[in-house]
């Protein structure tokens, strides 16, 4: 019998959706979260189904999580990230201790123990510490922020950034570039920076190895390098690093249905449509 | 006041900032004359341009200065300093010049914020810096003036005209920013979102006060007491009346020219 769950994960900047059969990854799909996210979780699950060739009462059990995990009627469950990306991070990781996420708008630090999650904390105050620190800076910087992690490794010079704030460090950013330092040497110095205030946000909760790191900027390689070299040890990255809170959400969904098929016959249940969420707008 | 033996010369305060640049002439027991420029980035041009408006609109040279001291973040590019004092120092005897009975000063700057404590004569007890953060000085209205595409300026008399003020949810300049492009495409009003935009700051500064212990009286200070919309937050937050100087931008040149006036005049003439 193919079981088909589905994962979605709703973040401040970006909804992904995946559909698992047999623990594989048979559909993902990553789109802007936008600020009409509240309605549109709909849409991108679309897109996943039809990618899956398959229709939402194919879908067994779908667990939806992110902050914006309310506003998924279509959803069977709502489970917090946290759990949602520790589960997703073992299923590569098992040997995981401490995981790293830094979304577009927060940074989170999970702490694992044989399976559980034993700690937790996070930042969703300070642009600084997030995705949006070095998306503004490569705006001001005039570049694409998929680049910047490439360039940073050619820094012959890094240059320090001494402000904590984006709206500062943005000014002197250009100002050092209107000096004259070269711009991988600042690019440099901005990984070196937004590491610095990352380790020290998950650094209150004992960073422990195996490392893992998940979210949008796992995928700059720049960021990986300057945070290995801060921690002294290279740190894992899940193949897709983005996916691991809907991946988890979709093996949850998977145990979930287990857990209720165990307990007796399953309840049947009216899944509400595929439409806009109508509340919480 | 009767002419003394001594022919009182004027003194000359300056503030160099690394925004704005001020300096205040001080003469016959009043201000003379004050200017305020933008420093434009570079402090000694800044000091040796508001200098010379300020003596321009004295009427004076620099003859008639018989003691400048040099304050601010630029002072040590004022060559013609006889001396530079700590701006904090300036600050409070500048303000406690203007109201004798503050004893809580909160000034809020372009870049940072800070809240000091001052006896009676101006004298500095003890102060607090805002945190490392544009959300918590005017650099937070700066950034939403350029998304409401009006001049920094204009907040406050914008916010007096809202009707219902937008809520900003997080204490990040970057993270309002985006909230206030979000407001404005549901349709929210530029009255709105200033008032909303004074209030986040007023608390902020609340935050800043308490650390320090709040004294009465208070005064505000520095570019953002001329936002009337962030001073009444204030006052409605934490149930005060503040003083407000006319010109709350120039307080610490004024209070250097007080120290500079202490230096040829002994206090008890």
């Amino acid at each position: 019998m193919a079981d088909y769950f589905a994962g979605i994960d709703i973040g401040s900047t970006m909804t992904k959706v995946v559909i698992l059969n047999d623990a594989k990854v048979i559909a993902s799909v990553i789109g802007n979260t936008g600020p009409e996210h509240r309605k549109l979780a709909n849409r991108i699950m679309e897109e996943a189904l039809s990618i899956a060739g398959l229709q939402l009462d194919d879908i067994t059990c779908i667990v939806a999580t992110g902050y914006g995990r309310i506003n998924v009627p279509f959803a069977d469950r709502q489970v917090t990230e946290i759990s949602c990306h520790a589960k997703g991070v073992q299923s590569f990781f098992p040997a995981a201790k401490t995981i790293i996420d830094v979304g577009g708008q927060d940074c989170k630090g999970i702490k694992l123990n044989h399976g559980k999650i034993i700690d937790f904390v996070m930042n969703d105050k300070c642009a600084a510490g997030a995705g949006r620190f070095l998306e503004m800076m490569a705006e001001s910087l005039g570049i694409k922020l998929e680049d910047m992690g490439k360039l940073s490794l050619t820094a012959k010079n890094e240059v320090a950034i001494a402000s904590t704030c984006t709206v500062f460090a943005e000014q002197e950013v250009i100002t050092k570039l209107g000096e004259g330092a070269a711009l991988a040497d600042i690019v440099a110095g901005i990984h070196k920076s937004i590491t610095t205030r990352i380790i020290g946000l998950v650094n209150r909760i004992k960073i422990e190895q195996d490392v893992v790191l998940t979210g949008g900027v796992a995928r700059n390689i720049g960021l990986i390098k300057a945070l290995e070299t801060k921690l002294g040890y290279p740190v894992k990255i899940p193949p897709e690093p983005m996916l691991t809170g809907a991946i988890g959400a979709a093996i949850l969904a998977n145990e979930i249905f287990r857990d209720i098929a165990e307990k007796g016959p399953p309840v049947s249940r009216k899944r509400p449509p595929l439409q806009e969420a109508t509340f919480f707008v | 006041m009767n002419p003394s033996t001594t022919d009182v010369k004027a003194v000359m305060g300056v503030d160099i900032g690394s925004i704005t640049s001020k300096a205040v002439v001080f003469a016959h027991n009043a201000i003379v004359s004050w200017a305020i420029i933008s420093s434009g980035g570079n402090t000694s041009t800044a000091a040796i341009e508001v200098i010379h408006q300020v003596l321009s609109k004295a009427g004076l040279n620099d003859t008639h200065i018989s003691y400048t001291i040099a304050t601010g973040y630029g002072a040590a590019n004022v060559l013609s300093a006889n001396q530079s004092s700590s701006d904090i120092s300036c600050h409070g005897r500048g303000i406690s010049y203007l109201f004798p009975s503050v004893r809580t000063v909160v000034d809020i700057g372009g870049q940072f914020s800070r809240a000091f404590k001052i006896d009676h004569e101006g004298r500095l007890l003890t102060f607090v810096l805002s945190e490392k953060c544009a959300a918590g000085s005017g650099r937070l209205l700066q950034v939403i003036a350029r998304v409401l595409q009006v001049d920094v300026q204009e907040l406050g008399v914008l916010s007096l005209k809202s009707k219902n003020k937008v809520n900003f949810t997080t204490g990040c300049a970057v993270f309002n920013e985006s909230e206030a492009i979000s407001r404005i495409a549901e349709g929210a009003s530029k009255e709105d979102i200033a008032s909303g935009i004074n209030q986040a700051l007023a608390f902020k500064i609340q935050s800043l006060m308490e650390r320090i212990g709040i004294e009465p009286d208070y005064a505000l200070a520095g570019g953002g007491a001329k936002n009337i919309g962030l001073v009444n937050n204030i006052e409605n937050l934490l149930k005060v009346k503040l003083f407000i100087p006319d010109e709350p931008q120039i307080v610490a040149a004024l209070g250097a020219a007080l120290i500079a006036r202490d230096m040829v005049n002994p206090k008890s003439i």
